[in-house]
C-alpha cells in the first residue's frame, strides 16, 4: 500500500479524525500484536544473519507493506523499527478505511502480489512450463503453474512469447573486490596462506560492475580471492542488491578457496619464496590442512571434556581450552567437512594434485577452472566433485589454459559431474554481463541446452548450499527472475526485465 | 606499398602453398581438407542452394556462387551452371565473405607473456615492420591460432604492432591460407600503428613520454623530423641536376618510415581510450592530414561522435564491445557509432579476444540492437575498404578473390559453426562433422 500524494494523506487524516476512537483502539491493538511479533522477529534475527530484501528496500517498508500478513521473520530487520511508530498507525487507518470501503487510497491489497506470465517458463525444477506463470507474493514466489489463477489486485507482467528464468548466478567471481578503477582487494599476498580471511571485508556494494552484471541478468555471485593466493580465504555468496555487504549476503563463508598452478607460482616463488613449484604449491596446502586437522581435534576433544564436565555439574576448566587461532579455525571447518574447499587449477597436474588432497583429507571440494577437466573427466565424476567451468577460451590463454577446449564443459558433464558456468573474467567481449554467451558457447561444444541453462543457475545454487533461497522457481524461494524476450542462448534475444526479490 | 601477388598466378608459389597445406594437415585438433584443396587450379567449384549474404547490398535466399580460378565468376540466384563444375550443394546453410579483423596481434605471442609486437627500447618506432615478428602459426600458448581462426571463418587479419610505443611500426594485411609470411602477406606497409595516452612503461623509467602531452609531442616531433628528411631530399635531387657528385642525405630508416605517413602513402591507425586522447589524435590528424585515420578501441568515442563523423575518422570497436557512460548506462559502441555516422569495423585484438572469436564479438553488438547487417558489414566489406582492399576482398561479388564461409547456421548464433571455409577459391577448411554425415 503505497502513499502516492499529498491529497491521499489529507484523505486519511479526515478519515482517521472521523473514526478517531475506533482507531485509536484498533491502533493500540495492532501495536500490541506487533509488538510481539517483533520480539520474536529479533530472536529469529540472532540466528538469521542472512538478510532478505526488506532490508535492502526499507522505503518499501515505510510505505506500509501490510503487517497484517508478514511473510517471514526475516522481514523485519534492524531498519523496521525506525518507521514502525508511523507505520503502526497508517496501517491502522488502512484497515479502518478497507473496511470503510471508501476510498481510492486503499484499493492495493496489502500484500504486494505481481504475477508473471510468459510463454516458456523455465523452473529448473522439472520441465519447462509452456504458457505459464509465476506468482510472487511478498518478494516470494508464491506459486509457479499453467493454470492458476491471477490474485484479485495483483499487478501482471506479461511477456508473449518470453521466456523467465531463476536469476542467473555466476559461480566465480571478484564483484566488488576488483574494478577497473584499479581497486584490487581479492589477493592478500603478504603470505601464500590466509584462510583467515573473509571476502565480505574488502567487498564494495557500490561497486559500478554490480549494478552492470545485474541488469544483464545475473542476481547472485559466488564472491571468491584471487588466483594467486594458495590459500586465499573465505568466499561468500552474495545477492546483487544492497548498500551494505551484510543486505547482500546469502552465505558467508561459503567455503575457503585453494589455488594450484601457475598462479601462485608467479606470486611467490617470483620473489624467491614458497611456492616456486607445483609440489611446494601442494605442500603448502597439505601442511595446512594437517595442522588443521590436529587444530579440529583438540577443539573436538576440549569440547567432549567441556561437554562431560558439564553433565557431571562440574566447570569447565577454561584453563584447557585451546588458543584460538582464525587461521586454523577457518581450515577446521574445511577438514570437518562443514565448508567446501574451492581449489582452483587448471592443467591436469594441478588437477592430479587437487584430487589427491580432496582424498588424503576427504575434503568436499569444488573445482574451479578445470580447463583440462576433460582429460580427467571420469577421476572427478568418481569423488561426485562438481566443477565451475571456465575460462572458455575467450581471452588471451596462459600455458594452463593452453589445451582449454569449447567442448570441455560438454564433456564433463557427459562423464556425469555437476557442472557450472561462469562468466568469461577477462578483458574484452563485454566480460561478465555476457553468462548467457558463454553458455552458448558451451553448447556449441556439446553441452546439451537444458543443461547450459541449469549451468548458470540452480546447479551453482546447489553446489553453494543456497538452493533453499535461490536458483530455481518454485513456491517459497526468493523471487529472483530473468524474463528475456525468448530463448537466452540466441543472440537474438533482448533482456527484458530483472527481478530481485519481486522488485 | 607492396602489393603481394596471388599464389595462383606463380606455379612455384603455389606448390609452397599446398605443401604448407598438407604440413598443416599434421597438426593436431584440426581437419583440414586434403582432397578439396588439392584440386586443380583451374577447376570451377560451384557452391548451390545456401542463403547469401554478399555485404555488398544484395542477398539471396537460395543462391548460387561459381568459384574459377580462385575468383567468385558468378554469384546471385539464377546463375548458369558451368559444364564440368564440381557442384557442392549446401542447401540450408549460409554463405558470408571470409571475416577480416581490422585489428590483430596474430601470430605475436600470447598477451601477458613474452610479445613480439612491443619493442619497448625506444617509444618512437615507425621504423619497425610486423612482418618480422609474425610467427605464420602462433606461438606458446597460441600455437594453432592461425588455423583456430580459419575454423571460425576469420580468412584475412590485419595484423599490427603492439600499443606500448608511440609509434610502434608498420601494420600488414595477411590472407589466414598458409604458408610462410610472405606468401600470407597481401598488403605490406598497411598502415603506421601509433598509440596515444598514457606510456606506463617509459614513465616507470623517468623516460619521454611521461605525460599524455609528452606522447603527442612525439608523434609531432617524429612528422617534423619527416619534413626535414623530405626537404634534404629534395635538395638533393635538385642538387644533382648541377652536381653529379652531390651526396644524398644519409638513409634513415625512422624518417623514410614516417615519410610514408607524411606523403599519404599509407593511413595512420591509432590506438585510444578515452575521450581527450581521440581529440588528441583528430587534432594531429587534422594538422598533417594524414591519408585516413583510424582509432582502435575508442571507449569514450561515443562521448566526440560527431567529431568523428565530421572528419571521417574510422573506429574499430573492440575488444570491448559495450561501454557504459558516466550515468553507468550501457553504449553499445559499435551501434552507437554507426548511427552518428561514423564508419565502424569491429575486432579482436586478438588475442585480447582469441581471434576466432571475431563474430562473436560481432554477435555481442547484434544482441544489444545492432542492425545485423551492418555488424557483417564491421568484419567484412569496412574493414576491406579501412585497408583500401575492397576491390579484392570483404564482400561477395563478381571478380573479388574467392574467400567465403559456409555457415552450418546463422553468423551471429555461437551455437552454430563454420563448415567450410575457402580462400581464394581454395577449401582450407572442412568441419570434420561433414564427413562424418557422408557428405
Amino acid at each position: 500500500m503505497r502513499i502516492n500524494s499529498e491529497r491521499g494523506k489529507m484523505a486519511m487524516i479526515k478519515r482517521y479524525q472521523k473514526n478517531k476512537l475506533i482507531s485509536l483502539g484498533l491502533a493500540l491493538l495492532v501495536i500490541l500484536v506487533t509488538a510481539s511479533l517483533l520480539g520474536a522477529a529479533e530472536k529469529n534475527y540472532l540466528c538469521f544473519p542472512s538478510l532478505t530484501r526488506d532490508a535492502a528496500f526499507p522505503s518499501k517498508i515505510s510505505s506500509g507493506s501490510g503487517f497484517g500478513s508478514v511473510p517471514s521473520p526475516a522481514a523485519f530487520m534492524p531498519e523496521f523499527s525506525a518507521f514502525c511508530c508511523p507505520g503502526l498507525l497508517l496501517s491502522s487507518t488502512f484497515l479502518w478505511g478497507e473496511s470503510d470501503g471508501s476510498s481510492a487510497v486503499v484499493a492495493t491489497p496489502a500484500t504486494r502480489t505481481l504475477v508473471v506470465k510468459a510463454s516458456r517458463i523455465l523452473t529448473m525444477a522439472g520441465p519447462a512450463l509452456e504458457n505459464g506463470m509465476v506468482i510472487i507474493e511478498d518478494g516470494k514466489i508464491k506459486a509457479v503453474g499453467k493454470s492458476l489463477t491471477v490474485p484479485a489486485g495483483a499487478e501482471v507482467i506479461e511477456e508473449p512469447g518470453g521466456w523467465v528464468l531463476p536469476g542467473l548466478i555466476d559461480a566465480h567471481s571478484s564483484l566488488g573486490l576488483t574494478d577497473e578503477t584499479g581497486r584490487s582487494e581479492n589477493e592478500e599476498l603478504s603470505e601464500p596462506n590466509v584462510a583467515q580471511l573473509q571476502v565480505i571485508d574488502g567487498l564494495n556494494p557500490f561497486d559500478k560492475r554490480i549494478a552492470q552484471v545485474r541488469a544483464a541478468g545475473i542476481t547472485s555471485a559466488v564472491v571468491c580471492p584471487g588466483r594467486r593466493s594458495v590459500i586465499g580465504g573465505q568466499a561468500a555468496v552474495v545477492k546483487l542488491r544492497g548498500k551494505t555487504v551484510e543486505q547482500m549476503i546469502l552465505k558467508a563463508p561459503a567455503g575457503v578457496k585453494f589455488s594450484i598452478g601457475e598462479g601462485p607460482k608467479e606470486a611467490f616463488g617470483g620473489k624467491g619464496r614458497l611456492p616456486s613449484t607445483r609440489m611446494g604449491n601442494v605442500y603448502v596446502i597439505r601442511q595446512a590442512l594437517l595442522e588443521a586437522r590436529e587444530y579440529a581435534e583438540k577443539w573436538d576433544a576440549y569440547q567432549k571434556k567441556a561437554t562431560e564436565a558439564k553433565k557431571a555439574g562440574k566447570a569447565a576448566s577454561e584453563s584447557s581450552e585451546p588458543k584460538r587461532d582464525l587461521r586454523l579455525e577457518a581450515l577446521a571447518r574445511v577438514v570437518r567437512g562443514e565448508l567446501p574447499a574451492l581449489m582452483e587449477c587448471y592443467r591436469v597436474d594441478d588437477i592430479s594434485g587437487a584430487l589427491r588432497l580432496v582424498d588424503e583429507f576427504k575434503l568436499k571440494a569444488v573445482f574451479i577452472g578445470c580447463a583440462e577437466g576433460y582429460l580427467l573427466a571420469e577421476e572427478i565424476a568418481r569423488r561426485k566433485i562438481p566443477v565451475v567451468v571456465g575460462p572458455m577460451g575467450i581471452g588471451p590463454k596462459r600455458t594452463e589454459t593452453e589445451k582449454l577446449d569449447l567442448s570441455n564443459a560438454a564433456k564433463l558433464h557427459r562423464a556425469g559431474v555437476k557442472i557450472i558456468l561462469q562468466s568469461e573474467v577477462q578483458y574484452g567481449l563485454g566480460a561478465l554481463e555476457e553468462l548467457p554467451l558463454v553458455a552458448a558457447l558451451a553448447v556449441r561444444g556439446g553441452l546439451p541446452e537444458d543443461e547450459a541453462l541449469k549451468a548458470i543457475t540452480i546447479n551453482a545454487a546447489e553446489v553453494f548450499g543456497v538452493a533453499d533461497r535461490i536458483g530455481s522457481l518454485e513456491p517459497g524461494k526468493e523471487a529472483d527472475l530473468v524474463i528475456f524476450s525468448g530463448n537466452p542462448l540466441d543472440y537474438r534475444t533482448r533482456l527484458k526485465r530483472v527481478l530481485i526479490d519481486g522488485q | 606499398m607492396v602489393q603481394k601477388g596471388k599464389p595462383e598466378k606463380s606455379w612455384q608459389k603455389l606448390q609452397i602453398f599446398l605443401f604448407g597445406l598438407i604440413v598443416l594437415l599434421f597438426l593436431p585438433e584440426l581437419s583440414l581438407s586434403a582432397a578439396h584443396s588439392a584440386g586443380a587450379a583451374d577447376e570451377i567449384v560451384v557452391l548451390s542452394g545456401a542463403r547469401i549474404l554478399t555485404a555488398s547490398g544484395r542477398n539471396f535466399d537460395r543462391g548460387v556462387i561459381v568459384i574459377k580460378n580462385g575468383r567468385i565468376a558468378e554469384v546471385g540466384e539464377r546463375v548458369e551452371i558451368p559444364a564440368g563444375a564440381r557442384v557442392l550443394d549446401v542447401s540450408g546453410c549460409l554463405i558470408t565473405p571470409g571475416l577480416i579483423d581490422a585489428h590483430s596481434h596474430l601470430g605475436l605471442g600470447p598477451s601477458g607473456g613474452v610479445t613480439e609486437d612491443n619493442e619497448m627500447t625506444d617509444p618512437v618506432t615507425p621504423q619497425l615492420r610486423i612482418i618480422d615478428s609474425i610467427h605464420p602459426e602462433g606461438v606458446g600458448p597460441d600455437r594453432n591460432q592461425f588455423l583456430n581462426a580459419v575454423a571460425e571463418g576469420v580468412t584475412t587479419a590485419v595484423v599490427r604492432p603492439g600499443s606500448g610505443n608511440v609509434i610502434g611500426g608498420q601494420s600488414a594485411v595477411l590472407k589466414l591460407r598458409g604458408g610462410t609470411v610472405d606468401e600470407m602477406c597481401i598488403l605490406f606497409p598497411a598502415d603506421m600503428k601509433m598509440a596515444l595516452g598514457y606510456k606506463g612503461a617509459y614513465a616507470q623509467k623517468g623516460q619521454m613520454p611521461m605525460t599524455k602531452m609528452g606522447t603527442a609531442y612525439l608523434v609531432r616531433q617524429a612528422m617534423l623530423e619527416a619534413m626535414e628528411y623530405k626537404k634534404a631530399l629534395a635538395a638533393y635531387e635538385r642538387e644533382k641536376q648541377k652536381n653529379p657528385e652531390a651526396q644524398p642525405p644519409a638513409r634513415d630508416l625512422k624518417k623514410e618510415a614516417m615519410l610514408l605517413v607524411l606523403e599519404q602513402k599509407i593511413p595512420v591507425h591509432i590506438h585510444v581510450g578515452p575521450a581527450d586522447d581521440i581529440m588528441t589524435a583528430v587534432r594531429l590528424h587534422r594538422e598533417f592530414k594524414f591519408k585516413k585515420l583510424s582509432l582502435a578501441h575508442a571507449e569514450e568515442a561515443y562521448k566526440v561522435a560527431d567529431e568523428l563523423a565530421r572528419d571521417d575518422v574510422a573506429v574499430v570497436v573492440g575488444p570491448r564491445m559495450i561501454v557504459y557512460d558516466d550515468n553507468n548506462q550501457l553504449i553499445n559502441l559499435a551501434d552507437y557509432l554507426v548511427k552518428k555516422g561514423v564508419f565502424v569495423c569491429i575486432m579482436t585484438d586478438a588475442d585480447v579476444v582469441q581471434q576466432p572469436f571475431l563474430r562473436t564479438q560481432a554477435a555481442i553488438a547484434v544482441k544489444y540492437g545492432m542492425d545485423p547487417e551492418q555488424a557483417l558489414r564491421a568484419i567484412t566489406i569496412n574493414p576491406a575498404k579501412l585497408m583500401g582492399l575492397e576491390a579484392r576482398i570483404g564482400s561477395l561479388e563478381k571478380g573479388k578473390d574467392a574467400d567465403l564461409v559456409v555457415w552450418s547456421g546463422d553468423l551471429f548464433d555461437v551455437r552454430q559453426e563454420a563448415l567450410r571455409v575457402f580462400i581464394d577459391g581454395r577449401e582450407v577448411y572442412r568441419n570434420p562433422k561433414l564427413d562424418k554425415t557422408s557428405n
